[in-house]
């Protein structure tokens, strides 16, 4: 034994052991580890003492984590924005100014195509709370209804009759019109009985709505008949004017010269023709200032009252229609110029007979689009149709994306959006059961049943205003007089009457100051940033490059990958040689096939465990020594070559 | 991967290859013979870039000096970042983040309170003494009588009754005119003998005074009206005291028809469950919709006003407490779900016979704590006892350190904050001076004296609503007729004033995006480390292991010399007793240091490295390595040590 580990240690000590070249992976290892300039590593093989190395190793260990969890932490965190604000001062741009009068049409206007819808309301009305008219005129055409009422048969109240519901007892109703029990078999969709016995009144108000083969049908109830009058009517109105078409509606609501009677801005004297029409479904007419094409944008050069828009606005209280709008004023909406202007949602409303003004401030926001927020700059990635002729926003998106939702599930549009294409708007003789159709599909939107609030994205960059509204008396006492009766003689042509106060209201819009801010996002980290943090972190810890990286992966992947293939090709090899040749009489020549790495692992085994049990070590060892040795003369072979090789290079 | 692959060479060579025999020789902890030996192994084997070239450079004075002074200068060098870079650390900066969300919003709870405390009816018998020593007032001040059959009648029983402490008196101001303000007090020396020219010289006021009527002072207005008022409040307070303390809540009016008509979120009615209730000593009767208590969370998936709350309100005033209540209306609150509602710092007045609609839009502001800032995340460090069973607020921290201190100083409960258990509110029945000792206290509060402002710090996330309100005539000339025919009748109850008997209010979200203003450290540690860690690189190309190789050599350093003392001192001590034993180890540790079977390790190792050079540098040291135990049993280990290697080496 003694001659064989002496040739063994002479062989390793005259073998020099390179890296890519080394025998087996612990030399590798060892090699890698004397030579490379990564701290930690070094010390493992050369300190001495189990403990110590042990320690080295662990230090080496954690290092190497908190390099890993520390560049970890700094790639997560490499999306992050940074937000800068800016103020500007400067010529802005007046946005785009959209002006509405609460009541769409003109009631005489539109009284024909709504006389029965009036009188079932009326009737429905003297039934539930014996509710006649007090004035003589409307009594004397409340008569001429009743007259014309006799002869039809009431159309609306069959088709959603509204109903009193007993406290509690949602079974059985009363319907308006008959005023017969009845008994009804649905849902109630709202649990509104808890309300009703804190009402003095016993009785709960809503309407019904059934589908096509009327087995399925929902009792809509408010706690208080106003809203449920004023829902029943809006339903029916907007069947009825989804029947009409758009140059009609447009003739049947105010003109531009009728609803401003006067207009000044920037100091200057303006008129209609400075506004565009924009036909809202539900506010009628409506007309934007700073919205005209192919001209350029106006702008304002002076913050303050005077130099912004100042308009006096005609506002008829006797043309309203009594059911569908129960206030009296204007709206005004803010907004882009290729916005769309949501009069319903958003919007000041403007009193009569009093002074607004609504200072203006603006603030212009961008935000990152992708790795950094889920944001659109279009409709590009939004898989919904735009609907509106402007440009997207969220709530564009929203609405687009329950009208499609509407036109996909009950086949027609809803009336106070825009049409989509090739759908046309819901009315009940064509599509008889939209109405319970279109409660079901918002109660569905409200709980965000479908999806329309996943699919849209924000607007990456939005233009805000942030209004400050005040309000004053207007006119004044004293200026009454004068005032209105110049703005009569003014208005002769359009207003045949004497103005009131009532009938006006004023409107002045500016900027408090010509300061722009902008929110702009910007990324908080660059990839040199990355880089250099990663660096320093490297540094930090193990004092590591990119060039020891580089190191680690050609030691540890492919050198000992090919170690380990060349070991495993050995082994087979030797296994195969076994086969072909198990018996073989040079069998006692082997110990010097020491380099041979299947060898090594072979004969590693009986001295680890000698090592490990010392006594019978020696005994065992030596008569067990020869025998095991399986050695092929190929093998031997290769290894004698390899020998004369190596010492002609290193002659040591 | 590359974590785990520097084990293999760690653990390797002890069980395999050529160690099997170092694996019994080499100790748990070996330690280097002399300081030379450990210098040397240091240098051989440092990572430090100059300490190499200053400490194991040759005995060139030149080059050591030059080495020196270059790693004097880096490493000052490199200090002087560090410090900049700790000092950056730790001052804690902060980087405002603005984020733009656009999200479903959570619709904050809305207070919603009639402006009249009580009907005047039903708190008419208490009031009846205080309204007709208030007419007498106002008789006697300016000749002002509201109804004569009243007033008469109280002139026949003026004498009958006591009258109430602290009159309103007319005082003349005194000779310095500083007098524009307000609220002033005068001291006690001020007297009414002097004689006015002018009205312009009086000023309305009553008098407040300590127990024991030995300080006084006035509380002055510059106008009657606020003076009226202001006593009648102060009055007003005192009998309302009484009242809750012997009073069940038999006065609320706890029906939401009466006060609310209609109410509608997002298209639906709302019910019971929606709304939480409680009276304010001076709003009245109070209503919280969507509060923390509410059965279902109101959630706004659109802006807009279909999307909101909606209501009609009751604004007559025909029971409104006459000389308390000047405002008609309502008073309309936004606030967060587990807020309480403030009513007197952010309400919002609505006016009769309009539809006010308030767009609302939400902004969010979180701050960091800790050492980033000084605010609180749920006020659980504030020294300030929360009365209000809610979320910490600066508000409600500040309601609650008055309420404290005036319950320290007066020994009474102002009636507006709660009152914590077993205290009383004020009146001056009971506590006689309390309202001198409030005005004092109030005085001392708002010029923070009483160091509330300072004891309460700001809470670290808030929400703020913004609220802008547009106003339009409700109802419509056309439509009021219907619309109140309706209402009354649907409520049993008939609007009498028509227009100025009914309100609207919307309250919507003006939109979807909401602004979160947020701070972020904006030194991490981790970038702190990273900077660190550049320098440390551009300087000195060491890294935390070479601190860790340095502590080692300072350990060993001391260890060795540890062990050289305790050896001269065992062989001078036990020199003649115990000399074998001492000479056992003496010879033990070269013998131990110098096995055969060591000399391959070095010669291994320096064979390895390519570089030839490098290999007698190596192997020219002999691997003197003292094998040593652990302190306790130096000599034993070294014993056992040796015994192990017989076998080894026949």
């Amino acid at each position: 034994m003694a001659p064989g580990e002496k040739i063994k240690a002479k062989i390793k000590k005259n073998l020099p052991v390179t890296g890519p070249q080394a025998p087996n992976i612990k030399e590798l290892m060892q090699w890698y580890c004397l030579n490379t300039n990564t701290h930690g590593c070094r010390r493992i093989v050369v300190s001495r003492g189990r403990l110590r190395r042990l320690l080295w190793i662990l230090f080496t260990l954690t290092a190497v984590a908190l390099i890993f969890w520390q560049c970890a932490l700094l790639i997560s965190s490499f999306y992050t924005v940074s937000v800068s604000i800016k103020v500007h001062f400067q010529k802005l741009d007046f946005p785009a100014v959209t002006i509405c009068n609460i009541n769409p049409y003109k009631y005489s206007a539109v009284r024909h195509l709504l006389a029965d819808l009036e009188q079932e309301t009326r009737a429905a009305l003297k039934t539930l709370y014996g509710f006649s008219e007090i004035t003589s005129r409307k009594r004397r055409e409340a008569q001429s209804w009743s007259s014309v009422r006799k002869g039809t048969d009431p159309k609306f109240l069959n088709l959603a009759p509204l109903m009193a519901f007993e406290k509690g007892d949602t079974g059985k109703a009363r319907d308006f019109f008959t005023g017969r029990k009845r008994k009804v078999n649905a849902r109630i969709i709202h649990k509104a009985s808890d309300v009703m016995h804190i009402h003095n009144s016993k009785e709960v108000v809503g309407f019904q709505l059934c589908s096509n083969d009327t087995s399925d049908c929902a009792v809509y109830t408010f706690s208080s008949g106003v809203n449920a009058i004023q829902e029943w009517y809006k339903l029916h109105y907007m069947n009825i004017m989804a029947q009409v078409s758009q140059e009609k509606k447009i003739n049947m609501s105010y003109s531009a010269d009728e609803l401003l009677v006067t207009c000044f801005f920037d100091g200057v004297s303006c008129d209609a023709r400075n506004f565009t029409l924009f036909h809202h479904p539900m506010y009628g007419n409506c007309y934007t200032f700073n919205n005209r094409q192919n001209e350029t944008i106006l702008s304002t050069s002076m913050g303050g009252s005077e130099f912004g828009l100042q308009v006096i606005l005609y506002i008829n209280e006797e043309e309203y229609n009594p059911f569908l709008v129960s206030s009296t004023g204007a709206k005004v909406i803010i907004h882009r110029q290729d916005e769309y202007p949501f009069v319903e949602d958003v919007g000041t409303e403007i009193e009569t007979a009093m002074a607004t003004s609504i200072g203006m401030h603006l603030t212009e926001s961008f935000k990152l689009s992708d790795p950094y927020s889920q944001c659109t700059e279009d409709w590009s990635d939004v898989q919904i149709t735009n609907i509106y002729n402007a440009t997207y926003s969220l709530q564009i998106c929203l609405h687009s994306c329950f009208q499609a939702k509407m036109v996909e599930n009950c086949g027609c549009a809803q009336y106070s959006q825009p049409l989509p294409r090739g759908a046309d708007y819901c009315n009940y003789q064509q599509h008889p059961n939209w109405m319970y159709c279109y409660y079901q599909l918002h109660q569905a939107f409200v709980r965000e049943e479908l999806g329309c609030q996943s699919v849209c994205k924000e607007a990456c960059s939005f233009k805000e205003w942030t209004l400050t509204t005040s309000l004053a008396q207007w006119p004044s006492e004293v200026s009454e007089k004068w005032l209105l009766s110049i703005l009569t003689w003014d208005q002769s042509q359009q207003i045949k009457k004497k103005l009131n106060k009532t009938d006006l209201a004023k409107l002045l819009i500016f900027y408090k100051d010509l300061n722009q801010r902008s929110i702009m996002e910007n990324p908080a980290n660059s990839i040199e940033q990355l880089l250099s943090n990663i660096g320093g972190q490297l540094g930090l810890w193990m004092s590591c490059s990119v060039v020891c990286v580089i190191e680690i992966i050609e030691v540890f992947f492919i050198d000992s990958l090919s170690i380990i293939a060349r070991h495993q090709w050995h082994k087979a090899k030797g296994w195969w040689a076994r086969r072909r040749a198990p018996a073989c009489p040079e069998a006692p020549r082997a110990p010097q096939g020491r380099d041979n790495p299947s060898l090594d692992i072979d004969d590693d085994l009986p001295t680890f465990t000698s090592a490990l049990s010392l006594p019978p070590a020696p005994g065992s060892q030596v008569p067990g020594t020869p025998p095991p040795r399986y050695n092929t003369l190929r093998l031997e072979r290769a290894f004698s070559s390899q020998l004369t090789d190596t010492q002609t290079t290193f002659p040591h | 991967m590359k974590g785990d692959k520097p084990e293999e060479p760690g653990p390797g060579p002890e069980p395999s290859g050529p160690p099997p025999p170092t694996e019994e020789e080499e100790a748990l902890l070996e330690f280097h013979r002399s300081y030379r030996e450990l210098f040397e192994f240091f240098c051989n084997n440092t990572t430090i870039h100059g300490a190499i070239r200053l400490v194991c450079s040759q005995h060139n004075r030149m080059k050591t000096v030059f080495w020196a002074v270059l790693w004097l200068c880096t490493f000052g060098m490199m200090y002087w970042q560090f410090g900049q870079l700790f000092g950056e650390y730790f001052s804690y900066p902060v980087s405002l983040n603005i984020n733009l969300n656009s999200d479903k919003l959570v619709f904050p709870a809305v207070s919603i309170c009639t402006l009249n405390p009580y009907r005047y009816k039903e708190i008419q018998e208490e009031l009846e003494e205080l309204d007709r020593i208030t007419e007498q007032t106002l008789f006697d001040l300016y000749k002002y009588n509201s109804s004569k059959t009243l007033v008469a009648h109280a002139r026949s029983r003026r004498d009958l009754r006591e009258p109430l402490p602290h009159p309103l008196q007319r005082l003349p101001v005194p000779a310095p005119p500083h007098a524009a303000r307000g609220v002033r007090r005068a001291g006690s020396s001020m007297r009414d003998n002097n004689p006015q020219v002018n009205r312009k010289d009086w000023k309305i006021g009553f008098q407040l005074c300590n127990q024991n009527k030995s300080d006084c002072f006035y509380q002055t207005y510059s106008s009657g009206v606020d003076a009226v008022r202001e006593w009648y409040r102060f009055h007003y307070i005192n009998i309302l005291s009484r009242r809750r303390q012997d009073t069940s809540p038999s006065l609320e009016e706890d029906v939401l028809g009466k006060f609310i008509f209609t109410c509608r979120f997002n298209q639906d009615s709302c019910n019971e469950a929606n709304y939480s209730h409680f009276h304010h000593p001076m709003y009245g009767n109070c209503y919280t919709f969507n509060d923390k208590n509410s059965s279902n969370l109101w959630m706004s998936s659109m802006p807009g006003v279909n999307n909101g709350l909606s209501l009609t309100l009751r604004t007559e005033q025909n029971d409104f407490i006459p000389l308390l209540s000047t405002v008609t209306g309502a008073r309309v609150m936004v606030h967060e779900r587990d807020e309480p509602a403030f009513m007197d710092d952010a309400g919002f007045n609505l006016r009769p016979g309009v539809e006010t609609s308030i767009s609302m839009s939400k902004e969010a502001v979180d701050r960091l704590g800790g050492d980033y800032g000084d605010c609180t995340k749920n006020g659980s460090e504030v020294p300030v006892e929360n009365l209000y069973n809610t979320k910490y607020t600066q508000q409600v921290c500040i309601h609650s350190c008055f309420q404290e201190s005036m319950i320290k100083e007066c020994g009474c409960a102002y009636i507006f904050y709660p009152r914590p258990d077993g205290v009383e509110f004020c009146d001056y029945r009971k506590h006689n001076s309390w309202g001198y000792c409030y005005y004092k206290l109030q005085d001392a509060f708002s010029s923070d004296r009483l160091g509330c402002f300072t004891k309460c710090r700001k809470p670290c996330s808030v929400t703020i609503y913004k609220l802008s309100a547009s106003y339009s005539q409700w109802p419509s000339a056309t439509s009021q007729d219907w619309v109140f025919q309706m209402l009354s009748r649907q409520n049993n109850y008939t609007i009498k004033n028509k227009r100025d008997g009914v309100a609207k209010l919307n309250i919507f979200f003006k939109e979807l995006n909401y602004k979160s203003n947020s701070e972020s450290p904006s030194v991490t540690m981790v970038t702190l480390l990273s900077n660190l860690g550049s320098q440390w690189s551009l300087w000195f190309g060491s890294s935390v292991l070479s601190v860790v190789e340095m502590a080692e050599l300072i350990i060993d350093l001391l260890v060795i010399t540890f062990l050289m003392l305790l050896r001269r001192f065992r062989s001078r001590y036990w020199s003649p007793g115990r000399g074998g034993k001492g000479t056992q180890e003496v010879a033990s540790t070269p013998a131990a240091s110098l096995p055969s079977s060591f000399c391959p390790h070095p010669a291994f190792f320096s064979s390895s490295p390519p570089d030839p050079a490098i290999s007698p540098a190596l192997s020219a040291p002999p691997p003197a390595y003292a094998t040593l135990g652990p302190h306790p049993a130096p000599s034993g280990l070294a014993e056992a040590s040796t015994s192990a290697h017989a076998p080894g080496e026949p």
